[in-house]
Protein backbone atom coordinates (compact mmCIF):
# COMPACT_ATOMS: atom_id res chain seq x y z
CA UNK A 1 0.00 0.00 0.00
CA UNK A 2 1.28 3.46 -1.03
CA UNK A 3 1.39 6.56 1.36
CA UNK A 4 -1.13 8.02 -1.38
CA UNK A 5 -3.42 5.13 -0.43
CA UNK A 6 -3.00 5.32 3.32
CA UNK A 7 -3.70 8.86 3.32
CA UNK A 8 -6.67 8.64 1.04
CA UNK A 9 -7.96 5.64 3.16
CA UNK A 10 -7.42 7.68 6.35
CA UNK A 11 -9.62 10.93 4.79
CA UNK A 12 -12.34 8.54 3.88
CA UNK A 13 -12.68 7.29 7.33
CA UNK A 14 -12.48 10.78 8.43
CA UNK A 15 -14.73 11.73 6.38
CA UNK A 16 -17.29 8.89 7.47
CA UNK A 17 -16.53 9.15 11.01
CA UNK A 18 -17.77 13.17 10.47
CA UNK A 19 -20.77 11.82 9.02
CA UNK A 20 -21.97 9.54 11.43
CA UNK A 21 -21.23 12.09 13.96
CA UNK A 22 -23.45 14.66 11.95
CA UNK A 23 -26.54 11.92 11.75
CA UNK A 24 -26.13 11.44 14.85
CA UNK A 25 -26.57 14.86 16.39
CA UNK A 26 -29.34 15.47 13.66
CA UNK A 27 -30.86 12.54 15.18
CA UNK A 28 -30.69 14.03 18.79
CA UNK A 29 -32.26 17.85 17.50
CA UNK A 30 -35.08 15.95 16.28
CA UNK A 31 -35.77 13.32 19.07
CA UNK A 32 -36.08 16.52 21.33
CA UNK A 33 -39.16 17.21 20.17
CA UNK A 34 -40.38 13.40 19.98
CA UNK A 35 -42.37 12.16 22.90
CA UNK A 36 -41.75 10.51 25.73
CA UNK A 37 -39.73 13.20 27.76
CA UNK A 38 -37.53 12.13 29.43
CA UNK A 39 -37.70 15.31 31.79
CA UNK A 40 -36.72 13.05 35.12
CA UNK A 41 -33.86 11.62 33.86
CA UNK A 42 -33.08 15.13 32.20
CA UNK A 43 -33.11 16.95 35.51
CA UNK A 44 -30.92 14.27 36.86
CA UNK A 45 -28.42 14.59 34.26
CA UNK A 46 -28.89 18.54 34.58
CA UNK A 47 -27.80 17.91 38.55
CA UNK A 48 -25.02 15.73 37.67
CA UNK A 49 -23.48 17.29 34.67
CA UNK A 50 -24.39 21.08 36.12
CA UNK A 51 -24.41 21.36 39.45
CA UNK A 52 -22.03 19.09 40.46
CA UNK A 53 -19.39 20.89 37.90
CA UNK A 54 -20.20 24.30 40.52
CA UNK A 55 -17.33 24.18 42.97
CA UNK A 56 -14.83 23.27 39.57
CA UNK A 57 -16.23 26.35 37.67
CA UNK A 58 -16.23 28.45 40.49
CA UNK A 59 -12.96 27.82 41.71
CA UNK A 60 -11.39 28.31 38.39
CA UNK A 61 -13.45 31.52 37.63
CA UNK A 62 -11.82 32.76 40.61
CA UNK A 63 -8.04 32.25 39.82
CA UNK A 64 -8.76 33.52 36.28
CA UNK A 65 -9.73 36.80 37.35
CA UNK A 66 -6.78 37.22 39.89
CA UNK A 67 -4.61 36.74 36.95
CA UNK A 68 -6.35 38.45 34.52
CA UNK A 69 -6.51 41.69 36.82
CA UNK A 70 -2.55 41.02 37.43
CA UNK A 71 -1.94 41.10 33.78
CA UNK A 72 -4.65 43.54 32.86
CA UNK A 73 -2.88 45.87 35.86
CA UNK A 74 0.52 45.22 34.10
CA UNK A 75 -0.86 46.63 30.88
CA UNK A 76 -2.60 49.03 31.97
CA UNK A 77 -0.45 50.44 34.30
CA UNK A 78 1.72 51.81 31.21
CA UNK A 79 -0.31 53.96 30.08
CA UNK A 80 -1.62 55.25 33.65
CA UNK A 81 -5.16 53.80 33.11
CA UNK A 82 -5.80 51.76 36.08
CA UNK A 83 -9.36 52.90 36.82
CA UNK A 84 -10.02 51.14 33.40
CA UNK A 85 -9.00 47.63 35.22
CA UNK A 86 -12.10 46.46 36.36
CA UNK A 87 -13.43 47.14 32.69
CA UNK A 88 -10.76 45.70 31.00
CA UNK A 89 -11.03 42.61 33.30
CA UNK A 90 -14.71 42.41 32.92
CA UNK A 91 -14.90 42.77 29.10
CA UNK A 92 -12.26 40.34 28.53
CA UNK A 93 -13.73 38.11 30.87
CA UNK A 94 -17.33 38.09 29.78
CA UNK A 95 -16.31 38.27 25.64
CA UNK A 96 -14.15 35.36 25.49
CA UNK A 97 -12.10 33.93 28.60
CA UNK A 98 -14.85 33.12 30.47
CA UNK A 99 -16.86 31.18 27.79
CA UNK A 100 -13.57 29.63 26.09
CA UNK A 101 -12.40 28.68 29.72
CA UNK A 102 -15.62 27.25 30.77
CA UNK A 103 -15.97 24.94 27.47
CA UNK A 104 -12.91 23.72 27.34
CA UNK A 105 -12.76 23.18 31.65
CA UNK A 106 -16.02 21.46 31.02
CA UNK A 107 -15.24 19.19 28.03
CA UNK A 108 -12.44 17.86 30.26
CA UNK A 109 -15.40 16.93 33.30
CA UNK A 110 -18.10 16.17 31.77
CA UNK A 111 -17.01 14.82 28.72
CA UNK A 112 -14.81 12.41 29.67
CA UNK A 113 -17.22 11.21 32.09
CA UNK A 114 -20.01 11.06 29.71
CA UNK A 115 -17.54 9.46 27.24
CA UNK A 116 -16.58 6.58 29.88
CA UNK A 117 -19.83 6.08 31.54
CA UNK A 118 -21.45 5.55 28.16
CA UNK A 119 -18.40 3.55 26.66
CA UNK A 120 -18.71 1.36 30.05
CA UNK A 121 -22.52 0.56 29.67
CA UNK A 122 -21.98 -0.44 26.09
CA UNK A 123 -19.16 -2.76 26.93
CA UNK A 124 -21.24 -4.33 29.71
CA UNK A 125 -24.48 -4.69 27.84
CA UNK A 126 -26.21 -2.03 29.93
CA UNK A 127 -27.66 -0.11 26.94
CA UNK A 128 -28.91 -3.86 25.44
CA UNK A 129 -30.65 -4.09 28.75
CA UNK A 130 -32.37 -0.59 28.40
CA UNK A 131 -33.50 -1.36 25.28
CA UNK A 132 -34.79 -5.03 26.38
CA UNK A 133 -36.66 -3.04 29.30
CA UNK A 134 -38.33 -0.83 25.91
CA UNK A 135 -36.74 2.38 26.99
CA UNK A 136 -35.17 4.27 23.86
CA UNK A 137 -31.70 4.25 24.95
CA UNK A 138 -30.85 7.10 22.74
CA UNK A 139 -33.27 9.42 23.98
CA UNK A 140 -32.41 8.19 27.84
CA UNK A 141 -29.18 8.41 27.36
CA UNK A 142 -27.75 10.69 24.77
CA UNK A 143 -30.96 13.47 24.62
CA UNK A 144 -31.17 13.94 28.43
CA UNK A 145 -27.40 14.43 28.38
CA UNK A 146 -27.77 16.89 25.20
CA UNK A 147 -30.44 18.73 26.85
CA UNK A 148 -28.79 19.15 30.19
CA UNK A 149 -25.58 20.02 29.21
CA UNK A 150 -27.33 22.72 26.41
CA UNK A 151 -28.66 24.36 29.36
CA UNK A 152 -26.07 24.10 32.11
CA UNK A 153 -23.52 25.48 29.99
CA UNK A 154 -24.71 29.38 29.57
CA UNK A 155 -25.38 29.14 33.42
CA UNK A 156 -21.86 27.73 34.33
CA UNK A 157 -20.03 30.15 32.30
CA UNK A 158 -22.19 32.93 34.20
CA UNK A 159 -21.24 31.87 37.34
CA UNK A 160 -17.61 31.62 35.68
CA UNK A 161 -17.98 35.06 34.75
CA UNK A 162 -19.49 36.11 37.89
CA UNK A 163 -16.32 34.03 40.04
CA UNK A 164 -13.75 35.65 37.63
CA UNK A 165 -14.94 39.39 38.20
CA UNK A 166 -15.04 38.35 42.29
CA UNK A 167 -11.39 36.90 41.44
CA UNK A 168 -10.27 40.60 39.78
CA UNK A 169 -11.75 42.51 42.82
CA UNK A 170 -9.86 40.34 45.87
CA UNK A 171 -6.64 40.46 43.43
CA UNK A 172 -7.03 44.90 43.15
CA UNK A 173 -8.20 44.47 47.03
CA UNK A 174 -4.83 42.99 47.86
CA UNK A 175 -2.86 45.38 45.65
CA UNK A 176 -4.88 48.72 46.40
CA UNK A 177 -7.23 49.87 48.46
CA UNK A 178 -10.56 50.04 46.47
CA UNK A 179 -13.83 49.68 47.54
CA UNK A 180 -16.16 46.90 46.00
CA UNK A 181 -18.83 49.19 44.88
CA UNK A 182 -16.47 51.78 42.98
CA UNK A 183 -14.93 48.64 41.33
CA UNK A 184 -18.20 46.78 40.56
CA UNK A 185 -19.50 50.09 39.25
CA UNK A 186 -16.39 50.26 36.98
CA UNK A 187 -16.87 46.64 36.14
CA UNK A 188 -20.02 46.84 34.59
CA UNK A 189 -19.68 50.23 32.89
CA UNK A 190 -18.44 49.65 29.51
CA UNK A 191 -20.31 45.78 29.11
CA UNK A 192 -23.67 45.91 27.20
CA UNK A 193 -26.07 43.57 26.30
CA UNK A 194 -24.58 42.39 23.10
CA UNK A 195 -21.32 42.14 25.01
CA UNK A 196 -23.01 39.90 27.61
CA UNK A 197 -25.80 38.24 25.69
CA UNK A 198 -24.18 36.68 22.46
CA UNK A 199 -21.54 35.25 24.11
CA UNK A 200 -22.66 33.32 26.89
CA UNK A 201 -25.78 31.74 24.75
CA UNK A 202 -23.36 30.51 22.54
CA UNK A 203 -21.33 28.27 25.12
CA UNK A 204 -24.82 26.91 24.48
CA UNK A 205 -23.88 25.46 21.19
CA UNK A 206 -20.21 24.28 23.15
CA UNK A 207 -22.95 22.72 25.82
CA UNK A 208 -24.22 20.53 22.57
CA UNK A 209 -20.65 19.80 21.19
CA UNK A 210 -19.73 18.46 24.28
CA UNK A 211 -22.68 16.42 24.82
CA UNK A 212 -22.91 14.76 21.27
CA UNK A 213 -18.57 14.01 20.61
CA UNK A 214 -18.88 12.54 24.16
CA UNK A 215 -22.01 10.80 23.81
CA UNK A 216 -21.30 9.34 20.06
CA UNK A 217 -17.68 8.08 21.29
CA UNK A 218 -19.06 6.39 24.14
CA UNK A 219 -22.56 4.91 22.46
CA UNK A 220 -19.35 3.53 19.77
CA UNK A 221 -16.94 1.99 22.23
CA UNK A 222 -15.78 -1.62 21.16
CA UNK A 223 -12.74 -3.31 22.81
CA UNK A 224 -13.73 -3.76 26.29
CA UNK A 225 -12.09 -1.50 29.20
CA UNK A 226 -9.40 -0.45 26.90
CA UNK A 227 -12.17 0.98 24.44
CA UNK A 228 -13.79 2.58 27.49
CA UNK A 229 -10.65 4.78 28.29
CA UNK A 230 -10.19 5.40 24.55
CA UNK A 231 -13.65 6.60 24.68
CA UNK A 232 -13.17 8.79 27.56
CA UNK A 233 -9.49 10.30 26.31
CA UNK A 234 -11.12 10.60 22.57
CA UNK A 235 -14.26 12.41 23.97
CA UNK A 236 -11.94 15.10 25.95
CA UNK A 237 -9.85 15.83 23.13
CA UNK A 238 -12.26 16.04 20.33
CA UNK A 239 -14.90 17.61 22.16
CA UNK A 240 -12.38 20.65 22.68
CA UNK A 241 -10.53 20.61 19.39
CA UNK A 242 -14.14 21.43 17.66
CA UNK A 243 -15.31 23.55 20.33
CA UNK A 244 -12.23 25.48 19.72
CA UNK A 245 -12.69 25.65 15.54
CA UNK A 246 -16.94 25.99 15.93
CA UNK A 247 -15.69 29.31 18.39
CA UNK A 248 -14.09 30.63 15.72
CA UNK A 249 -17.27 30.25 13.33
CA UNK A 250 -19.23 31.68 16.26
CA UNK A 251 -17.36 34.61 17.11
CA UNK A 252 -17.52 35.87 13.53
CA UNK A 253 -21.08 35.48 13.50
CA UNK A 254 -21.50 37.36 16.37
CA UNK A 255 -19.58 39.97 14.56
CA UNK A 256 -21.80 39.74 11.90
CA UNK A 257 -24.70 40.27 13.92
CA UNK A 258 -23.54 42.31 16.22
CA UNK A 259 -20.99 44.93 14.96
CA UNK A 260 -20.82 47.12 17.69
CA UNK A 261 -18.86 44.27 19.58
CA UNK A 262 -16.52 44.10 17.22
CA UNK B 1 -53.79 -15.70 19.86
CA UNK B 2 -51.58 -17.75 17.52
CA UNK B 3 -50.31 -20.98 18.90
CA UNK B 4 -46.63 -20.01 18.38
CA UNK B 5 -45.22 -17.59 20.55
CA UNK B 6 -42.01 -16.92 18.10
CA UNK B 7 -41.29 -18.17 15.04
CA UNK B 8 -38.01 -18.17 13.16
CA UNK B 9 -38.20 -18.36 9.46
CA UNK B 10 -34.95 -18.59 7.65
CA UNK B 11 -33.23 -16.68 9.68
CA UNK B 12 -29.63 -16.27 8.48
CA UNK B 13 -26.58 -13.67 10.40
CA UNK B 14 -23.20 -13.07 9.45
CA UNK B 15 -20.31 -11.14 11.37
CA UNK B 16 -18.10 -10.53 8.58
CA UNK B 17 -17.64 -13.68 7.09
CA UNK B 18 -18.72 -15.71 9.82
CA UNK B 19 -22.19 -17.11 9.52
CA UNK B 20 -23.30 -17.56 12.79
CA UNK B 21 -27.14 -18.06 11.36
CA UNK B 22 -27.62 -20.17 8.49
CA UNK B 23 -31.45 -20.25 7.71
CA UNK B 24 -32.78 -20.80 10.79
CA UNK B 25 -36.39 -22.03 11.53
CA UNK B 26 -38.07 -22.71 13.67
CA UNK B 27 -41.57 -22.25 15.96
CA UNK B 28 -41.75 -22.18 20.10
CA UNK B 29 -45.64 -22.96 21.13
CA UNK B 30 -47.00 -20.95 23.22
CA UNK B 31 -46.49 -21.28 27.22
CA UNK B 32 -43.86 -24.01 26.84
CA UNK B 33 -39.77 -23.84 27.44
CA UNK B 34 -37.69 -24.53 24.71
CA UNK B 35 -33.86 -24.63 26.03
CA UNK B 36 -31.41 -24.04 22.95
CA UNK B 37 -28.21 -25.59 23.31
CA UNK B 38 -24.19 -25.68 21.68
CA UNK B 39 -20.86 -25.14 21.72
CA UNK B 40 -19.62 -21.37 22.66
CA UNK B 41 -20.11 -19.00 19.47
CA UNK B 42 -23.01 -21.02 17.58
CA UNK B 43 -25.02 -18.52 17.89
CA UNK B 44 -27.42 -19.09 21.18
CA UNK B 45 -27.32 -15.01 21.94
CA UNK B 46 -27.48 -13.86 18.60
CA UNK B 47 -30.80 -16.09 18.38
CA UNK B 48 -31.80 -14.49 21.27
CA UNK B 49 -31.18 -11.09 20.70
CA UNK B 50 -32.85 -11.77 17.03
CA UNK B 51 -36.00 -12.27 19.05
CA UNK B 52 -36.49 -9.59 20.83
CA UNK B 53 -35.00 -7.06 18.34
CA UNK B 54 -31.45 -6.15 19.64
CA UNK B 55 -30.52 -7.67 16.08
CA UNK B 56 -31.81 -7.71 12.77
CA UNK B 57 -31.60 -10.75 10.42
CA UNK B 58 -29.90 -10.14 6.91
CA UNK B 59 -32.26 -12.44 5.64
CA UNK B 60 -35.28 -14.17 6.90
CA UNK B 61 -37.89 -12.96 9.20
CA UNK B 62 -38.63 -13.69 13.07
CA UNK B 63 -41.70 -13.37 14.39
CA UNK B 64 -43.14 -12.91 17.97
CA UNK B 65 -46.92 -13.45 18.11
CA UNK B 66 -47.31 -13.34 14.19
CA UNK B 67 -45.85 -9.87 14.55
CA UNK B 68 -42.28 -9.60 12.56
CA UNK B 69 -39.91 -7.79 14.83
CA UNK B 70 -37.17 -7.66 12.16
CA UNK B 71 -39.55 -5.50 10.29
CA UNK B 72 -40.85 -2.94 13.55
CA UNK B 73 -39.85 0.86 14.06
CA UNK B 74 -38.37 1.68 17.25
CA UNK B 75 -41.99 2.43 18.89
CA UNK B 76 -43.03 -1.06 17.69
CA UNK B 77 -40.04 -2.52 19.17
CA UNK B 78 -40.61 -1.18 22.38
CA UNK B 79 -44.07 -2.07 22.33
CA UNK B 80 -43.42 -5.33 21.47
CA UNK B 81 -40.48 -5.74 24.83
CA UNK B 82 -42.83 -5.19 27.16
CA UNK B 83 -43.76 -8.10 27.00
CA UNK B 84 -40.83 -9.78 26.98
CA UNK B 85 -38.26 -10.04 29.79
CA UNK B 86 -34.46 -10.61 29.25
CA UNK B 87 -31.30 -12.54 31.69
CA UNK B 88 -28.41 -11.61 29.83
CA UNK B 89 -25.71 -13.65 30.29
CA UNK B 90 -23.51 -10.90 32.71
CA UNK B 91 -26.73 -9.75 33.63
CA UNK B 92 -26.54 -6.86 32.46
CA UNK B 93 -27.58 -4.52 35.85
CA UNK B 94 -27.25 -0.74 35.91
CA UNK B 95 -24.35 -0.35 37.98
CA UNK B 96 -25.92 3.20 38.73
CA UNK B 97 -28.96 1.83 40.37
CA UNK B 98 -29.17 -0.22 43.05
CA UNK B 99 -29.99 -4.25 43.29
CA UNK B 100 -34.05 -3.43 44.12
CA UNK B 101 -33.88 -0.10 41.75
CA UNK B 102 -32.76 -2.15 38.96
CA UNK B 103 -35.54 -4.68 39.51
CA UNK B 104 -37.62 -1.37 40.31
CA UNK B 105 -36.76 0.67 37.12
CA UNK B 106 -39.15 -1.22 34.30
CA UNK B 107 -42.14 -1.21 36.66
CA UNK B 108 -41.22 2.32 36.97
CA UNK B 109 -41.17 2.93 32.97
CA UNK B 110 -44.40 0.92 32.24
CA UNK B 111 -46.23 0.72 35.06
CA UNK B 112 -46.85 4.63 35.98
CA UNK B 113 -50.09 4.05 37.49
CA UNK B 114 -48.26 2.23 40.27
CA UNK B 115 -47.31 4.45 43.89
CA UNK B 116 -43.30 4.23 44.76
CA UNK B 117 -44.53 2.24 47.45
CA UNK B 118 -46.44 -0.40 45.01
CA UNK B 119 -43.46 -0.26 43.03
CA UNK B 120 -40.63 -0.86 45.64
CA UNK B 121 -43.26 -4.07 47.03
CA UNK B 122 -43.55 -5.84 43.77
CA UNK B 123 -39.15 -5.30 43.27
CA UNK B 124 -39.04 -6.93 46.59
CA UNK B 125 -41.56 -9.67 45.84
CA UNK B 126 -39.15 -10.41 43.09
CA UNK B 127 -36.18 -10.16 44.71
CA UNK B 128 -37.81 -12.60 47.14
CA UNK B 129 -38.66 -15.17 44.86
CA UNK B 130 -34.53 -14.86 43.30
CA UNK B 131 -33.65 -15.11 47.14
CA UNK B 132 -32.05 -11.73 47.10
CA UNK B 133 -34.82 -9.58 49.09
CA UNK B 134 -32.23 -8.75 52.09
CA UNK B 135 -30.23 -7.24 49.19
CA UNK B 136 -32.71 -4.72 47.49
CA UNK B 137 -30.15 -1.56 48.89
CA UNK B 138 -26.81 -2.90 47.58
CA UNK B 139 -24.92 -1.75 44.71
CA UNK B 140 -24.62 -4.19 41.61
CA UNK B 141 -20.95 -4.05 42.46
CA UNK B 142 -20.99 -5.49 45.60
CA UNK B 143 -22.61 -8.82 44.35
CA UNK B 144 -20.97 -11.99 43.36
CA UNK B 145 -21.40 -13.01 39.91
CA UNK B 146 -24.28 -15.31 40.76
CA UNK B 147 -26.29 -12.98 42.67
CA UNK B 148 -26.23 -10.17 39.88
CA UNK B 149 -27.26 -12.94 37.47
CA UNK B 150 -30.31 -13.66 40.09
CA UNK B 151 -30.90 -10.15 40.35
CA UNK B 152 -30.84 -10.01 36.50
CA UNK B 153 -33.84 -12.68 36.53
CA UNK B 154 -35.80 -10.41 39.04
CA UNK B 155 -35.37 -7.62 36.55
CA UNK B 156 -36.32 -9.49 33.81
CA UNK B 157 -39.30 -10.69 35.62
CA UNK B 158 -40.27 -7.30 37.30
CA UNK B 159 -43.25 -6.71 34.64
CA UNK B 160 -44.10 -10.47 34.53
CA UNK B 161 -44.32 -10.45 30.27
CA UNK B 162 -45.58 -13.64 28.61
CA UNK B 163 -42.21 -14.25 27.41
CA UNK B 164 -38.90 -14.45 29.16
CA UNK B 165 -35.95 -14.90 27.07
CA UNK B 166 -32.82 -16.62 29.40
CA UNK B 167 -29.33 -16.45 28.76
CA UNK B 168 -27.31 -19.20 30.93
CA UNK B 169 -29.55 -18.89 33.80
CA UNK B 170 -27.27 -21.35 35.88
CA UNK B 171 -23.82 -20.20 34.94
CA UNK B 172 -21.87 -18.74 38.17
CA UNK B 173 -24.64 -20.90 40.26
CA UNK B 174 -24.12 -23.08 42.87
CA UNK B 175 -25.83 -26.37 42.34
CA UNK B 176 -28.25 -26.16 44.99
CA UNK B 177 -29.28 -22.05 43.68
CA UNK B 178 -29.14 -23.48 39.82
CA UNK B 179 -31.75 -25.61 40.96
CA UNK B 180 -33.91 -23.13 42.85
CA UNK B 181 -33.79 -21.13 39.63
CA UNK B 182 -34.62 -23.97 37.31
CA UNK B 183 -37.76 -24.79 39.59
CA UNK B 184 -38.43 -21.07 39.50
CA UNK B 185 -38.67 -20.94 35.69
CA UNK B 186 -40.25 -23.76 35.86
CA UNK B 187 -43.29 -22.66 38.00
CA UNK B 188 -43.71 -19.34 35.66
CA UNK B 189 -44.24 -21.31 32.72
CA UNK B 190 -46.91 -23.67 34.85
CA UNK B 191 -48.52 -21.02 37.30
CA UNK B 192 -48.70 -17.99 34.78
CA UNK B 193 -48.33 -19.93 31.14
CA UNK B 194 -44.93 -18.13 30.61
CA UNK B 195 -43.47 -18.92 27.45
CA UNK B 196 -39.23 -19.96 28.04
CA UNK B 197 -36.52 -19.58 25.81
CA UNK B 198 -33.62 -20.95 27.49
CA UNK B 199 -30.02 -20.79 25.76
CA UNK B 200 -28.04 -23.33 28.28
CA UNK B 201 -24.86 -25.41 28.31
CA UNK B 202 -26.41 -26.86 31.66
CA UNK B 203 -27.84 -30.30 30.36
CA UNK B 204 -29.47 -31.34 33.63
CA UNK B 205 -30.58 -27.45 33.66
CA UNK B 206 -32.35 -27.80 30.07
CA UNK B 207 -33.63 -31.55 31.16
CA UNK B 208 -35.41 -29.85 34.19
CA UNK B 209 -36.90 -27.03 32.40
CA UNK B 210 -37.25 -28.06 28.32
CA UNK B 211 -40.69 -28.96 27.02
CA UNK B 212 -38.11 -29.20 24.19
CA UNK B 213 -34.53 -29.28 23.92
CA UNK B 214 -32.81 -27.77 20.21
CA UNK B 215 -28.83 -28.01 19.34
CA UNK B 216 -27.50 -25.41 17.88
CA UNK B 217 -24.33 -26.49 15.50
CA UNK B 218 -22.38 -23.93 12.06
CA UNK B 219 -25.41 -22.16 12.81
CA UNK B 220 -28.11 -25.34 12.00
CA UNK B 221 -30.52 -26.45 14.20
CA UNK B 222 -29.10 -30.04 13.78
CA UNK B 223 -31.76 -31.60 16.64
CA UNK B 224 -34.71 -30.71 17.93
CA UNK B 225 -37.00 -32.67 20.09
CA UNK B 226 -37.91 -34.01 24.03
CA UNK B 227 -34.42 -34.51 26.07
CA UNK B 228 -35.55 -38.27 26.19
CA UNK B 229 -35.52 -37.83 22.34
CA UNK B 230 -32.34 -35.97 21.50
CA UNK B 231 -30.91 -38.67 24.22
CA UNK B 232 -30.93 -41.78 21.94
CA UNK B 233 -30.02 -39.78 19.13
CA UNK B 234 -27.80 -41.32 16.64
CA UNK B 235 -25.72 -38.11 16.24
CA UNK B 236 -22.38 -38.06 17.91
CA UNK B 237 -22.67 -34.61 18.57
CA UNK B 238 -25.92 -34.67 20.29
CA UNK B 239 -25.37 -37.81 21.90
CA UNK B 240 -21.93 -36.02 23.38
CA UNK B 241 -23.71 -33.26 24.65
CA UNK B 242 -26.71 -35.05 26.20
CA UNK B 243 -24.37 -37.30 27.88
CA UNK B 244 -22.07 -33.84 29.60
CA UNK B 245 -23.06 -33.24 33.08
CA UNK B 246 -21.39 -29.38 32.34
CA UNK B 247 -22.64 -26.25 34.43
CA UNK B 248 -21.50 -24.13 31.86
Amino acid sequence: MTMLDTVGNRVAQAAAWSGELSLFAARSIREVFRPPYEVGETLRQLYELGVRSMPLITVAGLAVGVVLSMHTRASLERFGAEAMIPAGLTLALVKETGPLTAGLLLSGRIGAGIGAELGAMKVTEQIDALEATAVDSFKYLVVTRMVACVIALPILTTMMNGAGIVGGYLAEAALVQTSPQLYFDRAFSLVDFADLVPATLKTAVFGFIIAIVSSFLGMTTSQGTEGVGRASTRSVVLSSVVLIVVNVVLVRLIFLLFPETA
Amino acid sequence: MPDAAIRFDAVTKSFGDRRVLDEVSFEIPRATAFCLLGRSGTGKSVTLRHIIGLMRPDSGRVFVNDEEVSALDSRGLSRIRQGMGFLFQNAALFDSLTVGENVAFPLRRHQRHLSDSAVRRAARDKLAQVGLEPDYDKMPADLSGGMRKRAGLARAMALSPPLLLVDEPSAGLDPITAGEIDQLLVDLKGQQGTTLVVVTHNIPSARAIGDELALLDNGRIVARGTAAMLGQSADPLVRAFMRSEGSG
